[in-house]
């Protein structure tokens, strides 16, 4: 076994070439970062993320989790979001933990547009991360903007959406995505004794993986919408805490516990 | 009563016939019966005149338009590059004839003086520093820009010529004519200063490159712009100071005046950098017959700290060397208003709760008083939708509940957990006091359906209350 992680690891540095060593950003959970390669999400490449059914054109499941993965990142530079539909409500992100006073917003005005001005914010000094509303990508696309995150090694999350409806163009091809996401919402539980909705939960399917295994997951941004949330902002826990396996169904206990990274 | 068609501009050709101005159209046509008409149009005489001002940018950046038919120029600090007013002149009188265009002109000290001697006096006149008096005296009072009552007093006492008025003892004057036509008389000799308004306040911060040959291919056209920006850059360099926005007029040959613009999102002077911003925007000038002069002006300019910027913080330095490139790259090809952060605004309507800041703008900075901080109370969606979407099929128990089951885009949702009411009123304070009504009031639930999707909307108006009857809306998803 740990002949065939040493042997994983010489591939990952001959294709690094003289890239640095790439971070990650460990959930905190060793269910999923398992699965990613780093044990953790990768930065210093791009993500993809989706949703089904109606969600393809509001997108609102996927943004609420890819906010919840940049939040972390928010804290080492600005975030530059690419609209094609300026929808994106600064305060509803503010709810789920993320700071507005580092997010820039760019509407593009169409596709090409928008994959150009994400390729030119992530080659940038000082921003960290870059989020983009692309309905889809393809492969050289999907390289340059890889290519554009090894530069700085700012992390990119393309948000697959077709803002104003419409039938599809094509359906996606091949990816040069490192990681591929699909989120739906969940329903939420409040804790025991309370009224009203329990912190936002999303069903999580990690659909393609570079280097990783792929796998599902329940997962509940804890401190969301909470009145806690912004008086200490924990530096350390990721926002999004594991709930159960999607695999085996397995539930949470009722209590939270708190994962250390 | 009828109006009356009266001639309001006559051709020189119908001024040697005897025609006049504010001549009834019949007595005219009675005189001339063969005269050529044409509908007076105000507003298109003021559009020409207005871009016969912009045209003589190309003389002196502070052009002022005295309507309905003037242009004063100033011309201080600018004669020299033609070598002296008389070369000035003769090469501004050059070009307005090759445009067909009647005029008459003249250069004094003083807009009064200009304005008598290009009126009355021969055409061209130049007034040599301080000696407008001596040109003025012979001409009639009228050059003094008189009203018509002062004036017709002035003819009724005898006097014909300006210098008679110089004559008279102030006390006398001002008691007789009214304060009115003394001031005029000041201006005109330069004892009083008169304001005039520059169409473009005068703008120190303006380089400018003539061409011995009109020029019109791209490269040379990114070329020149480099070479502009870099004059004027070193200027800025010189004195300390940067500039935010920046606009070059390419003027044609033919008269038409191109102009570009940039703007920075900090204040600065790299050449290098401007030339950039400016080039993809160079393929949209039609150069046509060529260009024969560039220039270039730097607006909003404020004093920057040039090299000392490196030893600050290191935030610092990452803004000046990547954040504010990029945006400025973003907002001059996307447009200003597609590049934001967005800052909290002083309302409770949550479509107006945000509002679109520069994005280096320091929230600090930002007029202090109206900074207020992020409302973070209150759940507010992922996803604001512009206009609320209504909702269908609503079953909902009344007054205060939240639906139990809605239907939007054709999919019903079966509502599992609700949150609110929180009750958003109108800003009652902006509209018509008849219309403020206790009934406009938005009652915001937030809920969750059966898959878990969830959802944030509000109803509009009461139960019970027939003038407001309720609606539900869909505002926004939470995601």
């Amino acid at each position: 076994m740990s002949d065939f992680r040493a042997l994983r690891a010489k591939i990952a540095a001959i294709e690094a070439g003289a890239r640095p060593d790439s971070e990650s950003l460990p959930f905190g959970a060793a269910a999923i970062d398992d699965c990613l390669p780093g044990g953790g999400l990768p930065l210093g490449r791009w993500h993809e993320v989706g949703g089904a059914g109606l969600e393809v054109e509001t997108a609102a499941a996927p943004t609420a989790f890819t906010a919840l993965l940049v939040t972390p990142l928010a804290r080492r530079g600005e975030v530059v979001w690419v609209l094609r539909r300026d929808d994106l409500c600064a305060a509803g992100l503010l709810g789920l933990g993320f700071p507005p006073e580092r997010l820039i917003q760019v509407c593009a005005r169409d596709e090409a547009e928008a994959l150009s001005v994400m390729e030119d914010a992530l080659a940038t000094v000082g921003v960290s991360a870059v989020v983009g509303e692309v309905e889809a990508c393809d492969l050289t696309a999907g390289r340059r903007l890889q290519l554009a995150c090894e530069k700085r090694g700012s992390t990119g999350f393309l948000i697959r959406r077709r803002p104003y409806g419409g039938t599809a163009r094509r359906a996606a091809t091949g990816s040069a995505a490192a990681t591929r996401w699909r989120v739906a919402s969940a329903p939420s539980e409040p804790p025991v004794g309370e009224f009203g909705l329990g912190p936002p939960r999303f069903a999580v399917e990690l659909e393609r993986c570079r280097g990783g295994r792929t796998g599902a997951w329940l997962l509940e941004a804890p401190q969301a919408f909470s009145e806690a949330y912004n008086l200490e902002m924990t530096d350390v826990a990721h926002p999004l805490r594991l709930v159960a396996n999607l695999g085996d169904r397995q539930l949470a206990p009722a209590q939270p516990f708190r994962h250390v990274a | 009563m009828r109006a009356v068609r009266r001639l309001s501009a006559v051709s020189l050709e119908a001024a040697r016939l005897g025609l006049r101005v504010g001549q009834k159209a019949t007595d005219a046509l009675a005189l001339v019966p063969d005269l050529a008409t044409a509908e007076a149009e105000p507003d298109a005489d003021a559009d020409a005149l207005t871009a016969l001002a912009d045209w003589c940018v190309r003389f002196s950046p502070a052009v002022a338009v005295d309507a309905p038919d003037g242009l004063f120029l100033d011309v201080t600090g600018v004669d020299h590059l033609w070598g002296g007013e008389a070369a000035l002149l003769a090469d501004f009188r050059r070009r307005l004839s090759a445009n067909g265009l009647p005029f008459r002109c003249a250069i004094a000290d003083t807009p009064g003086a200009a304005w008598a001697l290009a009126h009355f006096a021969e055409d061209g006149a130049i007034a040599p520093p301080g000696g407008q008096a001596a040109l003025l005296a012979p001409l009639p009072p009228a050059a003094l820009r008189l009203e018509t009552q002062t004036w017709a007093q002035v003819e009724r006492l005898g006097i014909r010529q300006v210098g008679q008025l110089m004559s008279i003892p102030r006390g006398p004057f001002a008691r007789r004519f009214g304060r009115a036509a003394m001031s005029r008389l000041d201006q005109a000799l330069g004892r009083e200063r008169e304001a005039l308004t520059f169409r473009r306040p005068p703008n120190p911060w303006f380089a400018r490159l003539a061409f011995a040959e009109p020029i019109s291919a791209p490269e040379d056209m990114a070329r020149v712009t480099a070479d502009v920006a870099a004059r004027l850059c070193a200027r800025l360099e010189t004195e300390g100071q940067g500039a935010r926005r920046f606009e070059v007029c390419f003027h044609r040959v033919d008269g038409k005046v191109l102009p570009l613009q940039v703007g920075l999102a900090l204040p600065g002077r790299d050449p290098v950098r401007i030339a950039k911003l400016f080039a993809p925007k160079l393929e949209t000038v039609d150069p046509g017959f060529g260009i024969e002069v560039v220039t270039l002006t730097g607006d909003a300019v404020e004093p920057i700290s040039g090299r000392q910027a490196r030893l600050d913080k290191a935030r610092e330095a990452t803004l000046a060397e990547g954040l504010a490139p990029l945006i400025d790259r973003l907002t001059n090809r996307l447009g200003e208003d597609r590049v934001w952060r967005a800052a909290p605004a002083e309302s409770h309507v949550p479509e107006l709760a945000q509002r679109r800041a520069r994005p280096l703008e320091k929230p600090d900075a930002a007029k202090s008083n109206e900074a207020r901080p992020w409302d973070r109370e209150t759940p507010r969606p992922a996803r604001l939708f512009r206009r609320p979407e209504p909702l269908e099929a609503v079953m909902a128990i009344t007054p205060d509940d939240p639906p139990s089951q809605f239907r939007w885009r054709g999919q019903t949702h079966r509502i599992r957990r609700a949150e609110g009411p929180e009750r958003i009123g109108e800003e009652w304070w902006k509209g018509q006091i008849e219309d403020v009504h206790t009934g406009h009031v938005r009652d915001y639930y937030r809920v969750e359906d059966e898959a878990g999707a969830r959802f944030w909307l509000f109803r509009a108006g009461l139960y019970g209350d027939p003038r407001t009857p309720p609606k539900w809306w869909l505002h926004g998803l939470f995601g």
